[in-house]
């Protein structure tokens, strides 16, 4: 999920640029230098994931996993979104650096709130796991549409009913997403559980 | 998956020196974005041709990136005229809004115009020199490092997911939409993140052996030519130029 | 005649994995010193974790590491080592992190202090006696298979170790870089050891093989010192040769 080049105005983009630099300075200061690969590792899945279309009707859609990264990495989202972004834009021209604070902010910000909210629950296991899980896809989803429709309506009065469609059309992303880091997080719990549930070092910090 | 990137040329944008090129781009595409004006866009889109031309890519690849990019323009095609308010223009059958047909205009502008500079002066760098451009014009060591290893592995974690892919279609896998087929996506690649975790202590290994401190090193220590100064020079002050039409117009 | 240092050793090192039963180094004692070994054993024997062990990057339960005779304590004691010993691993995708074949083979001398200058010099030498000087402005990651592997052998070579040890290094290769990486074993003026399920290989790149099997490591009796020149239809295990 991005915003295209050209569309936002100079405030928008400027406030997103700084956000973004403010939580990726965070999310820096949480990675040590023997986690820069396992951040990294995780940017370029997150990339691959970017790339991997499932079916919906007729048509298709990628792969976000937004929630999913957040509540593996935490804070480090920030950079890691920030590094997958940056090379979508340097690989395939999908938005340009100008507006690339923004986009990584729209994706990174629900990421660390799926850290905070949702990763708790994750360690219980059970319902609440599977509950934890869906939540993580299908609000992450959520919030980032929403970050979107709001940098287009603070753009220009003009784009605030774009702005209710775009949340609209997500919806059934919003659920598939759900869905799918719902299995995942699963998945990894019983297959390799240290992922999703180690100790956290508490400065919210992770790994 | 992952497409081939540019077939790398000998053109003088692609040999240029990428800390010029990356700054020059950030103050013509940043003049562009921040524009609100047709005249702006259109000395942009002239600038972004000329360097298009100059990077001699081939023409099915810059029309490709620019259909990538147009699809979000459509969107706003689509909605803008009949949503956006204002004069209202009455078309055959349809009302529409003047407003929004020009807001939507100038957006497909400039989103045209930055995608096409970017494409000229970044994206003729290969990213192993973007991201040690980026460390010398003073980004982060360790967000260099995470761009770098990150582009390293892309390609080697795109194949695993491949790999487990063609697995699930050999045994009969048809994705459809339904549970089945979500479910299996998110096992697909949840084994593809944790083979990458794994990958990422294995490789972790391997540079700590190798006496890894987290200091980021480089070994291409290139310096701008003169006429690369006046060239990206002049660009940069184009840009200012573009900024003052801007700010009097 | 004293006896000639060993390089590395280990002593009565154990080691289990954590939710194993039984350990899969078992009170073990083997010196690495001047010579080129093989070691071969069956799958999950601990051939790796011995190589990890002496290498720092797994602690033994018990037992100690000895490096040129003194024991290697903690952290600081294993970097020292490593300066001198390098390990070949298994995956060639996970020893070769950095974008250019030429700054992969640099980063060892860079991070053991040389200067940019120095760095590509030794990397573009190493690559050079590899005969791999065309591969110097590559990207890792577009190599093939075999490519990878020899450039990861330079990645370690660039170090200049004293003893080298490699993991399997046959694993996937095409017949032809198999060969050139026999003439390049051949050719090192170096000792090493080398873990390997391909019996042929070891004979012709070792001059002693030693099983690993069941915690414990012996030597291969009558097992070195005779050409093979038929063809191993049932598969690499070691076998004798009644001659």
């Amino acid at each position: 999920m991005h915003i295209s080049e050209g569309i936002l105005a100079a405030p928008v983009l400027i406030g997103g640029g700084l956000l973004t630099a403010a939580g990726t300075a965070v999310g820096l200061r949480c990675i040590d230098t023997e986690r820069i690969m396992s951040v990294a590792m995780l940017s370029a899945a997150f990339f691959v994931a970017a790339l991997i279309h499932v079916p919906i009707g007729p048509g298709s859609i990628h792969l976000i996993l937004n929630g999913l990264l957040g509540m593996i990495l935490g804070w480090a989202a920030f950079p890691a979104i920030l590094t997958a972004l940056l090379l979508q834009a340097v690989l395939f021209q999908y938005g340009g650096i100008v507006v690339l604070g923004v986009n990584t902010l729209l994706q990174a910000l629900p990421a660390v709130l799926c850290y905070y909210v949702l990763r708790p629950w994750l360690v219980r296991g059970g319902r609440h796991q599977k509950i934890a899980g869906f939540l993580g896809g299908f609000l992450s989803v959520f919030v980032s549409s929403v970050l979107m429709a709001l940098s287009l309506a603070l753009t220009d009065e003009g784009f605030v009913q774009t702005a209710k469609i775009v949340v609209g059309a997500n919806i059934p992303i919003m659920i598939i997403e759900g869905f799918i880091t719902m299995f995942a997080v699963s998945f990894i719990v019983k297959v390799q559980p240290e992922i999703l549930v180690w100790k956290s070092n508490g400065h919210g910090g992770v790994l | 998956m992952i497409p081939e990137y540019f077939s790398y040329t000998d053109s003088f944008l692609h040999k240029a020196d990428p800390r010029m090129k990356i700054v020059s781009a950030a103050c013509v595409t940043g003049v562009v974005a921040f524009s609100r004006s047709y005249s702006t866009g259109i000395c942009g889109l002239i600038l972004a041709l000329f360097l298009i031309a100059l990077s001699r890519f081939d023409t099915g690849v810059v029309v490709r990136r620019l259909l990538a990019v147009n699809f979000f323009t459509a969107f706003l095609w689509l909605t803008l005229p009949l949503t956006y308010g204002g004069e209202a223009l009455t078309l055959g059958f349809v009302t529409v809004s003047r407003q929004g047909i020009a807001m939507a205009a100038l957006v497909t502008l400039k989103a045209n115009c930055i995608v096409l500079i970017f494409l000229a002066l970044v994206s003729t760098s290969p990213v192993s020199s973007l991201g040690h451009a980026l460390r010398k014009l003073g980004v982060p060591e360790k967000l260099c490092l995470l761009f770098l290893f990150s582009y390293r592995y892309v390609i080697v974690i795109a194949q695993e997911f491949q790999r487990l892919l063609r697995a699930a279609k050999i045994r009969g896998f048809i994705p459809r939409t339904n549970i089945h087929t979500y479910r299996t996506y998110a096992y697909l690649f949840a084994m593809t993140l944790v083979k990458s975790w794994n990958r990422a202590h294995r490789v972790q290994q391997a540079m700590v052996l190798r006496g890894f401190n987290g200091r980021f090193y480089s070994m291409y220590i290139q310096h701008p030519t003169a006429v690369e100064r006046v060239f990206f020079g002049g660009i940069t002050l184009l840009a200012v130029g573009m900024a003052l039409l801007e700010l009097r117009g | 005649m004293e006896k000639e240092q060993a390089v590395v050793a280990i002593q009565n090192v154990s080691f289990t994995y954590p939710g194993r039963e039984y350990p899969v180094l078992d009170a073990m004692n083997f010196s690495l010193g001047k010579g080129k070994v093989g070691l071969i054993g069956p799958n999950g024997s601990g051939k790796t974790t011995f190589f990890h062990i002496i290498m720092g990057l797994l602690t033994p339960g018990e037992g100690k590491v000895l490096f040129k005779g003194s024991i290697v304590q903690g952290e600081k004691g294993f970097q020292d080592l490593r300066k001198s010993v390098g390990l070949l691993f298994q995956d060639a995708d996970d020893q070769l992190f950095s974008p250019t074949v030429l700054e992969d083979v640099a980063f060892g001398p860079l991070n053991l202090g040389a200067s940019p200058e120095e760095a590509r010099k030794t990397a573009q030498e190493t690559l050079k006696n590899l005969g791999l000087r065309d591969l110097e402005m590559r990207v890792t990651h577009r190599l093939s298979g075999g490519e990878k592997k020899l450039v990861s052998l330079a990645t370690i070579l660039s170090m200049q170790p004293e003893l080298l040890l490699l993991d399997e290094p046959t694993n996937n290769l095409d017949q032809e870089t198999r060969l050139r990486l026999i003439d390049i074993l051949n050719g090192l003026d170096l000792s090493y050891a080398i873990i390997s399920h391909d019996w042929d290989f070891l004979e012709k790149t070792t001059r002693e093989v030693y099983v690993i099997e069941k915690g414990r490591i012996t030597q291969c009796e009558k097992a070195s010192l005779h050409e093979h020149h038929h063809a191993h239809v049932y598969g690499d295990h070691p076998h004798h040769h009644g001659d």
